[in-house]
């Protein structure tokens, strides 16, 4: 599934902008980002319920942009689920087999082995309001198998069912991945969802691309500020600083990073060699930050715990830093302590473009 | 104690007011079976001494009613099908496909209420004159459906913006067409909505008078209101009972199907304030 400087405007909003993504076959691909970033968009295009307003979209060698839905061989489930109330479970799996001409016989064949597969077959006389909400989604899930397309598309699928039974589906759908191995392209603004799902990640943010890579690379190689500042939770500190670089004669000397009083000097080829001394962003996980000892001190501010562990937001003299601490660590608010950098695992963002600086961004 | 004592008042006061309503049906039913004599013996009574048929069997063979029935008949089923059919398929572009001035069209749709149909009647009759369809069924069927429409349009647009669009959608992705979406998904969602609009146009063409009254003037074609008004009222006299046996035979038809559609009437008056 090819996508070429695909756009789609709404009058003059530009809801997606010249998206170029690849999907090979068999993959787990998430759209991820926040609301209106046009990762449903891009699903809807593809199902061919919009058409793009310039550029191409390929499935297979076929563009298919002004190709009607029905003709596209895919499924969808919706985030409503859409479910036809006035027909029952059964009739709304065997739907798209009816609509396909698939002779009755078979058409009940296939309907009553996908229920199986989900575990449906005690509710196939039911009605969808007469379900619970997980229910539903697998009715939804299963009226988009029964048909055993090419490319299943999900928008949303688990955003309306509550967290324990969401974590249940989400083991679900990898397994079902795993079985059928059909493309799947899922959108999610839940990165939970797409970083234990996807084989590739597509964040997206304002219509525009982000990064398409693992989830991964999406962690802990991220392609801008935007990518460091949506995936983790929490998410990594982003500090506004200076990139120095002493001199040595032939200014080839290592580089330092100063963000207000916290001063960083940098490992030998952390960074780019393109990159040059100015402004830029730092961005620290919290799991980079260790707590006990090191050169740096800083007062201790909320400290959150989880049980498992805890979320120390620091004030190192005026730079606000989060660290990811154990659970039963003493640390308390208003406490002075010292902590370290894992200085190899910083990221440094170029402060005018956002994008990173690092060394390794080029293989991403 | 107090409870009770509210609840009693407020029944007396529930079955005050249904006798009050239900009073002239059933002086109308009660006066169509009394024989000429006791329609105006005083005192009155309530239940007849006698019951007869007599005013009903005139009705049926001596008078041109069955024809007007008839009339009237074809004109409701003619006019409600034709509005369904057209405000259906309105509604569902208003609701569903973007084009340039569409707000406008259901706004301008709506004004055509501001205009007292008293005004529109010599105008209309005129047109109906110009175009040779004075004195037939059709000029009625067209008249009614110019006020129906606007009406059928709005009922139904409200009922179709209720229904997911995300149905629709999975319906294509499934598999359908277009129309087989609409088919399949819409029309089964709207079918309350659809229900509510048929009978709506129905009573109004079966009660209506005025437009009766003004563009047909032969007992061929006369429906039952201006037909029965004509035959039984004159200056000089009116036939009263059988006037009620006509009235009740008037009111036959919306009965009936009041009974057969209450199930779904009720659920469309709900539609739109809970959605399934």
């Amino acid at each position: 599934m090819i996508f070429e400087k695909v756009r789609k405007t709404f009058g003059s909003t530009v809801a997606v902008h010249d998206l170029d993504l690849t999907i090979d076959e068999g993959e787990f691909v998430s759209l991820l980002g926040p609301s209106g970033c046009g990762k449903t968009t891009t699903l809807r295009m593809l199902a061919g319920l919009e058409e793009p307003s310039g550029g191409s979209i390929r499935i297979g060698d076929r563009v298919v942009n002004s190709v009607p839905p029905a003709q596209r061989d895919i499924a969808m489930v919706f985030q409503s689920y859409a479910l036809y109330p006035h027909m029952t479970v059964a009739k709304n799996i065997a739907y798209p087999l009816k609509k396909r001409g698939v002779p009755e016989p078979e058409r009940s064949e296939r309907v009553r082995a996908t229920a199986r597969l989900l575990e449906l077959e005690t509710l196939l006389d039911r009605k969808p309001a007469q379900l619970s909400g997980g229910q539903q989604q697998r009715v939804a899930l299963g009226r988009a198998l029964v048909r055993e397309p090419q490319v299943f598309l999900l928008d949303e699928p688990l955003s309306n069912l509550d967290a324990r039974l969401r974590a249940h589906m989400r083991a679900e759908l990898i397994e079902l991945h795993r079985r059928i191995g059909r493309t799947m392209i899922y959108v999610t603004h839940d990165q939970l969802e797409a970083m234990t799902m996807s084989t590739r990640i597509a964040v997206m943010n304002a219509g525009v691309l982000q990064q398409f890579a693992t989830p991964a690379d999406i962690f802990h190689r991220p392609a801008n500020v935007f990518v460091a500042g949506f995936i983790g939770s929490p998410v990594m500190s982003l500090l506004e600083g200076e990139l120095t670089r002493s001199d040595e004669g032939d200014g080839t000397g290592p580089f330092r990073v100063r963000c207000g009083a916290l001063e960083v000097a940098l490992p030998a080829g952390l960074l780019d060699r393109s990159a040059a001394p100015g402004p830029i962003s730092l961005g620290v996980r919290p799991e980079d930050v260790l707590l006990g000892s090191g050169a740096h001190t800083a007062t201790v501010g909320v400290v959150e715990r989880t049980g498992h562990e805890s979320i120390v937001r620091l004030d190192a003299r005026g730079t606000p830093l989060k660290a990811r601490a154990p659970g039963d660590t003493p640390t308390a608010t208003g406490e002075t302590v010292r902590f370290s950098l894992r200085v190899e695992r910083l990221h440094v963002f170029d402060a005018a473009t956002g994008n990173r600086l690092n060394a390794d961004a080029e293989d991403r | 104690m107090n409870a009770s004592r509210a609840r009693t008042i407020w029944s007396i006061v529930a079955w005050t007011i249904v006798l009050a309503v239900v009073f002239p049906l059933i002086w109308m039913i009660v006066t169509s079976v009394k024989p000429q004599a006791e329609l105006f013996s005083i005192p009155p009574t309530l239940m007849p001494e006698t019951i007869t048929f007599e005013h009903y069997r005139r009705l049926l063979t001596e008078t041109p009613f069955p024809r007007f029935f008839r009339n009237s008949m074809i004109l409701a089923v003619t006019t409600t099908v034709v509005v369904v059919a057209l405000g259906t398929l309105g509604a569902y572009s208003l609701v569903r496909f973007k084009y340039r001035g569409r707000e406008t069209l259901a706004t301008l749709v709506l004004f055509t209420y501001l205009m007292p149909s008293v005004v529109l009647v010599i105008p209309l009759y005129l047109m109906m004159a110009k175009l040779g369809l004075a004195n037939t069924l059709a000029s009625l069927v067209i008249a009614y459906t110019t006020f129906a429409l606007p009406y059928a349009l709005w009922l139904l647009r409200s009922f179709m913006t209720s229904i997911p669009v995300d149905l629709e959608s999975a319906a294509l992705v499934d598999g359908a067409s277009r129309i087989g979406a609409f088919v399949d998904v819409i029309l089964p969602q709207a079918f309350p909505g659809i229900v509510s609009t048929a009978l709506f146009t129905f009573i109004l063409c079966w009660n209506e008078y005025l437009f009766a009254l003004v563009l047909v003037n032969s007992d061929s074609v006369r429906p039952l209101t201006a037909g029965t008004m004509n035959m039984l009222i004159t200056s000089f006299n009116i036939d009263w009972s059988l006037l009620m046996a006509a009235s009740v035979m008037m009111s036959l038809p919306l009965i009936v199907i009041f009974t057969f559609l209450q199930g779904t009437l009720t659920k469309g008056f709900g539609a739109g304030a809970v959605k399934g």
